[in-house]
């Protein structure tokens, strides 16, 4: 035995061993199944420029998460939502939900005027401010009187005679949900009455399991009411969707990639030993790393996974190699000549993966990092297990492999001059008409129509969806509030000016110091001669008026934190983001003031000047900012991939000299041509499609080195005929998929695949002697 | 407490003949329109006072409920199914008062012959005979027991007395007197 060969044996073993931990770990990390994750928005961007907008967009986008809203329309109401409530009460054995709001004595169980009774003096209404500053409050007395002797009042007449807090209270309260038949109903402008369920979920809306009971209870109840319509919204059906649409591609998609892989490869080489000895080098790669990615990132994005069954296209073509070489040489077959194309096919491969790991997105380092470990797992199982395996070999793959390089071959192959022409020519159509779109849309997995459902339920509910939102800071509470409060008064003065905006200001519920002395103030006005006047025409005994003043001497004033405990405070708790350090290190305070109905970019461009015009608020449009990020990014990957590409091509120039264009020319033209048809077809540009051609490009200099490699051998053009079908198989396929991210990379790669493997053939070094028939040698 | 109105006239309008509750409804279902005159007496027994008030009040099945203050102070309530409000808008009303425009449908579903409403608030215990009967109301909710202790209704063939007691010691009695029916027909 040579000393090499007692080396690859060694190393096959220590493989053998590093593939069972692999095993080890994985099956301890699966013990309580495959921590997964299905949340798309894991792919955006990490915004460390601004931690306190990343605060500000977690806080307002929290804070619904764990609840759900049903609108329901029915012909029997009451009973239909009634039933409903009960199937969702007792969905999964009565454990999805903590809680279901659907009655209107839901909403009356917590009395707001227990906690804010105290503060009520320091709270008045505008209007009840402007009437005591007009006449000292005179005209407050009779609609008190009527409040006193009114049969559903509940005076009380030293507390509270005027009953400010009830006019604050209804002030407040600014919901259109009203009670119908014991039902919380909303009604839209057509009339239709709907009624109102409000869900809070005991587990996080991405679990599986809550997916699914909610949406067995939800079909049942349709089953049942036939005549019974739904709108949803909320965070656990879009999940549920996603979720659901990932699953039916994997199974779709991921299996038919993977039986037409084992048709063609069965076709090839006609033995089911072979086949699985093809799959060993995958099986190695998703040893490596699943186990790795667990490790570091401690649950597996479903994107990775889908990603990853793309890995199969690569991960088979070192075996691909191997095989066809093994299948055409016979007994005369050695690694030896083999390994330098194969360790610049990975290499190659290697870069255009990491790349990806440079982009500032958690969820496209994952991927890129399950793909390395994946590729490089696979390659080592390749290299070191394959060669030593006994495989039989069918002389019909030989045929074939002859067979293919004599159909394929082309009369004559292409001169460099040409191809720059060409090259010329496409670049010229790509700078005239390419065009690109970093619409946050595409990392959205949502169909239009249950986009377009959410918005109804929450234009419904008059509910903002947080996406546009002033950002406002200040040194301490009172300065907050003040400053809240002025920004509102502008956004009234806007409004009155024709901004048709609404808004939700913590300032309106929890006014600044000052504004609530001026209120005690007003109200020591009013508890002057109205009140007076009052007590005597309503007859009580005069006592009422001392004890009424007395009730002024000492108020406490309502601060942020005393309304954010109170229930009527828990919406609020979304726009306060509390002790903030800003960037010179001191602490400061900070809050939202989320606006809605912000729905043209000339209101979005006169809300930013309003910020504008003061330091310390900062209007953000979350939406925009995104799509901001992921422009830059998309940027960012351009940068990388022509880097990448720079630096391949020198060192292929360093290799092959005078051949080199041979080697580069499928990829970049692969890439010219996809920039070419996205351009001449209007398709946009985005970061995924970009991420595609990071995979092209891999795939394409694999093959250009191979071709390079092995020019005169049937045996390699058929391996890279088959990997490039299998890729294309693999990734191209991702162009059906309906999530708009994997749609964009599967397209890109399905063109730019396609291309590559149209290219091979006419850019190969020309063999010397066309009509070997090679099978012939054995 | 403004519950208390709709629970209040709700159970006016029912001739109390029925011994059980589902004639009661029934009952309620069939008048079409009462009118008559009101005794309001609020005791307020933190102060140990009444407040004393009178006036007239009309139900119309479906339409409109409209309880019309005399005494001590003039004021006109409409509560409607599409809206209720205050007939003179009070200074600083924003127009918008909401709690007061659902105590409207409330009371309204209440008056159409809701019983199920009621029910959903309150346990329900009916005596005596039908020249003489009364009910008593018991808040299921506790947060409603935090405010109201109970409610009495007594009567004959109509609603005579209605007894609200709330949970810190007020009282709300109102006497009704002179009640006819009206004719199911438009006003």
């Amino acid at each position: 035995m040579t000393r090499p060969a007692a080396l690859g044996k060694h190393l096959a073993r220590l493989w053998g061993l590093v593939l069972l931990a692999g095993v080890v770990s994985l099956a301890w990390q699966l013990r309580d199944g495959l921590p997964s994750d299905t949340r798309l928005t894991a792919l955006l961007p990490q915004d460390r420029q601004n931690p306190l907008l990343e605060r500000a967009d977690a806080r307002l986008g929290r804070a619904f998460e764990d609840r759900f809203v049903l609108l329901l329309d029915a012909p029997a109401l009451p009973r239909a939502t009634a039933d409903l409530a009960e199937r969702l009460s007792a969905a999964d054995g009565g454990r999805l939900l903590t809680r279901l709001d659907w009655r209107d004595v839901d909403f009356a169980d917590s009395d707001p005027a227990a906690v804010l009774g105290p503060y009520r003096y320091r709270l008045l209404t505008p209007s009840l401010r402007q009437a005591i500053e007009q006449d000292g409050g005179t005209s407050l007395v009779q609609p008190a009187l009527a409040r006193l002797f009114s049969p559903g009042g509940d005076p009380e007449p030293v507390a509270d005679p005027f009953g400010l807090l009830d006019r604050w209270l209804a002030q407040q309260d600014d919901s259109p949900v009203s009670s119908w038949q014991g039902l919380l109903t909303v009604r839209d402008r057509d009339g239709t009455r709907r009624s109102l369920l409000i869900g809070r979920l005991a587990d996080t809306p991405y679990a599986p399991s809550a997916q699914q009971a909610l949406t067995r209870a939800l079909r049942a109840f349709e089953a049942a009411h036939p005549d019974a319509r739904l709108l949803h919204s909320g965070l656990i059906f879009h999940a549920a969707g996603g979720a659901r649409q990932a699953r039916h591609e994997i199974t779709t998609i991921g299996l038919g990639a993977f039986l037409a892989l084992i048709v063609i490869l069965l076709a090839v080489f006609r033995s089911p030993r072979t086949l699985l000895a093809l799959l060993l080098p995958l099986a190695g790669g998703l040893l490596v790393a699943t186990p790795l990615t667990l490790a570091l990132f401690g649950r597996l994005h479903l994107l990775t996974l889908a990603f990853g069954a793309s890995l199969i296209g690569v991960a088979i073509d070192y075996a691909l190699h191997l095989q066809c070489e093994r299948a055409v040489q016979g007994r005369r077959f050695h690694l030896r000549p083999l390994l330098p194309g194969l360790a610049l096919g990975l290499v190659s491969s290697l870069a255009a993966y990491l790349a990806l790991a440079l982009a500032p997105m958690p969820g496209l380092r994952q991927m890129a990092l399950f793909a390395a470990a994946g590729l490089a797992g696979a390659w080592l199982t390749g290299v070191l297990w394959l060669p030593r395996l006994a495989l039989p070999v069918h002389p019909a793959t030989a045929r074939i492999a002859a067979r293919w390089w004599s159909l394929t071959t082309p009369r004559r192959t292409l001169a460099p001059g040409w191809l720059a022409v060409v090259a010329l020519i496409l670049l010229g159509v790509i700078a005239w008409r390419l065009t690109a779109d970093d619409s946050l849309r595409l990392l959205n997995p949502s169909s239009s129509a249950q986009l377009a459902e959410e918005r109804q339920v929450q234009s419904l509910l008059g509910r903002d969806t947080g996406s546009r939102y002033f950002l406002v800071t200040a040194d301490d509470e009172p300065a907050l509030l003040e400053r809240l409060a002025t920004l509102g008064q502008r956004l009234d003065t806007a409004s009155a000016d024709g901004l048709t905006i609404g808004y939700r200001n913590l300032a309106d519920r929890v006014p600044p110091p000052r504004m609530q002395d001026a209120n005690l103030a007003a109200v020591r006005r009013l508890y002057g001669e109205p009140l007076a006047t009052l007590v005597e025409r309503a007859g009580l005994p005069g006592s009422v008026i001392d004890k009424a003043r007395a009730t002024l001497d000492s108020v406490p004033r309502l601060d942020v934190a005393t309304w954010l405990d109170a229930p009527a405070g828990t919406a609020d708790r979304r726009l306060w983001l509390g002790p903030v350090t800003a960037d010179d290190g001191t602490t400061r305070l900070a809050a939202t003031l989320v606006l809605n109905g912000v729905d043209s970019a000339a209101e979005g461009r006169r809300l930013a000047a309003l910020a504008d015009a003061r330091p310390d608020v900062c209007y953000v449009d979350r939406v925009a900012r995104l799509s901001r990020l992921l422009g830059e990014l998309r940027r960012h990957v351009s940068l990388w991939v022509g880097l990448a590409l720079a630096l391949l091509t020198a060192g292929l120039v360093l290799r092959y000299r005078r051949q080199a264009w041979r080697v580069v020319t499928p990829a970049l033209g692969a890439l010219l041509g996809t920039l070419a048809v996205y351009a001449v077809a209007g398709v946009p540009l985005n970061v995924f499609s970009q991420l595609g051609m990071l995979l092209v490009l891999g795939i394409g200099l694999d093959a250009g080195i191979f071709s390079a490699e092995h020019a005169r051998r049937p045996a390699t053009w058929l391996a890279v005929s088959l990997s490039t079908l299998t890729s294309v198989l693999a990734f191209g396929l991702l162009a059906f998929s309906a999530t708009p991210a994997l749609h964009y990379l599967g397209l890109t790669c399905l063109i730019g695949l396609t291309l590559v493997g149209l290219l091979v053939p006419w850019v190969r070094p020309a063999p010397p002697r066309i009509k070997e028939r090679p099978h012939g040698e054995h | 407490m403004r519950l208390f109105v709709l629970l209040m006239l709700g159970l006016l309008s029912s001739p109390a003949l029925a011994f059980d509750l589902a004639d009661l409804q029934h009952r309620l279902g069939d008048t079409q329109g009462l009118s008559g005159r009101f005794v309001q007496t609020r005791h307020l027994a933190d102060l140990d006072t009444d407040l004393e008030s009178r006036g007239h009040f009309t139900y119309q099945r479906g339409k409109r409920v409209v309880w019309a203050l005399e005494q001590p102070v003039e004021d006109r309530q409409v509560f409607t199914p599409a809206d209720a409000r205050a007939a003179d808008d009070a200074p600083g009303d924003t127009g918008d008062d909401r709690r007061r425009r659902q105590i409207a449908a409330l009371l309204l579903n209440l008056l159409d012959g809701d019983w199920q409403a009621l029910e959903r608030r309150f346990s329900l215990t009916l005596s005596g005979d039908a020249t003489a009967w009364q009910v008593a109301l018991a808040p299921r909710q506790a947060a409603l027991r935090e405010r109201l202790a109970e409610v009495t209704l007594a009567g004959g063939r109509y609603v005579e007395r209605l007894r609200l007691e709330t949970a810190d010691g007020d009282t709300l009695t109102v006497r009704f007197s002179d009640l006819q029916p009206l004719a199911g027909s438009d006003p």
